[in-house]
């Protein structure tokens, strides 16, 4: 169904609209989120209040075509407000997108897969700037300029040129590492 | 142009974090019943602003010991309100323009209704809430429809 017709069907009440609307956009929502470093906790509130927005917003909506874009900055504004707030809890032990991750993480999350841990080394000496892309570009679905550009409070034409350059960066370092990808 | 290599590299990296950094089941559970909390008999009020995400007045408001501005409108009604942190929990002060007595409710996400306080015919309301979370006001007035404020977190 298209996003204009589940928007309509959902401000009416239709459970299966909704749902269908939750998993098309979750991936983004959440990724917006970690991309801002959040914790896993504050991520969890920061998507929350992000969907009980849309919900209050449902009727109102004029161009649904954008509202992966609309939720996309719902869900940036959220984070800021987290981190301005001071209560944002400090990243733990939990898996970090972010951080070079501890190797007693991978023999829990990735047992015998260095490849995986190679790869995810590789990702994590990535400046700020690319991770935070690169997270956007790899949630669920693959999210359109306009919402990662959103996500990000980033100009839509900095994308493309920063994804290459981003992306070149890693292939080194995956040569680099040896990794047969 | 993406080489087919990229693509491939972005494909195990998506994989990965599909496995490091998954949605948790609960924020997907959460979001599907928010279809619950549409609004069936009453206006929005749209989050107009909010001193928390307007740059300029960060360094002012966090000077002024943990105190934060919002203001909400519907095509009827203004709603300024500031949040003030207290011991043990935040002080909520109101002022509804035009000025116009009311009931006002104080939901919680979870359904409840942490406080009903009335607004003075000024317009001015104070509560105090033991915690945080997520919470919005809903507006009762005599002679005009209920009005709710958009979810804030607090």
């Amino acid at each position: 169904m298209a996003l204009e017709q589940l928007i309509h069907a959902a401000a009416a009440g239709d459970q299966a609209a909704w749902d269908e609307i939750v998993n098309r956009f979750s991936g983004l929502v959440w990724a917006t989120a970690r991309a801002h470093r959040l914790s896993r906790d504050d991520a969890a509130d920061v998507a929350q209040t992000t969907w009980l927005r849309l919900v209050e917003n449902l009727d109102r909506i004029r161009e649904p075509e954008k509202v992966g874009a609309w939720l996309a900055t719902t869900a940036r504004h959220e984070s800021l407000r987290v981190i301005r707030r001071g209560t944002r809890e400090q990243p733990s032990d939990e898996p970090d997108l972010f951080e070079a991750p501890s190797d007693e993480m991978f023999d829990r999350l990735l047992v015998e897969r260095e490849r995986d841990g190679a790869l995810w080394r590789a990702f994590a000496k990535l400046s700020e700037r690319c991770k935070t892309l690169l997270r956007l570009l790899v949630s669920d679905e693959e999210p359109s300029y306009e919402e990662i550009g959103a996500a990000l409070g980033m100009p839509i034409g900095a994308i493309g040129p920063t994804r290459i350059r981003c992306l070149d960066k890693l292939r080194r370092m995956v040569d680099l590492a040896g990794l047969k990808i | 142009m993406a080489s087919n290599r990229d693509e491939e590299i972005l494909h195990e990296l998506r994989r990965l974090a599909g496995e490091v950094d998954p949605v948790p089941g609960e924020v997907t559970s959460f979001a599907k019943a928010a279809l619950g909390w549409r609004r069936i008999d009453a206006e929005l009020a749209e989050l107009l602003s909010d001193s928390l995400l307007d740059s300029g007045r960060v360094a002012l408001t966090r000077g002024a010991a943990g105190t934060r501005a919002l203001s909400f409108k519907a095509a009827d009604l203004e709603i300024d309100l500031e949040i003030r942190e207290s011991e043990p929990g935040f002080l909520l002060l109101g002022q509804l323009a035009p000025p116009v007595s009311a009931t006002i409710d104080v939901e919680r996400d979870d359904g409840s209704v942490t406080a009903t306080v009335e607004a003075d015919e000024l317009g001015r309301f104070r509560t105090e809430l033991e915690s945080g979370g997520r919470l919005r006001l809903r507006i009762r007035r005599e002679s005009a429809p209920d009005v709710e404020t958009s979810w804030i977190a607090i």
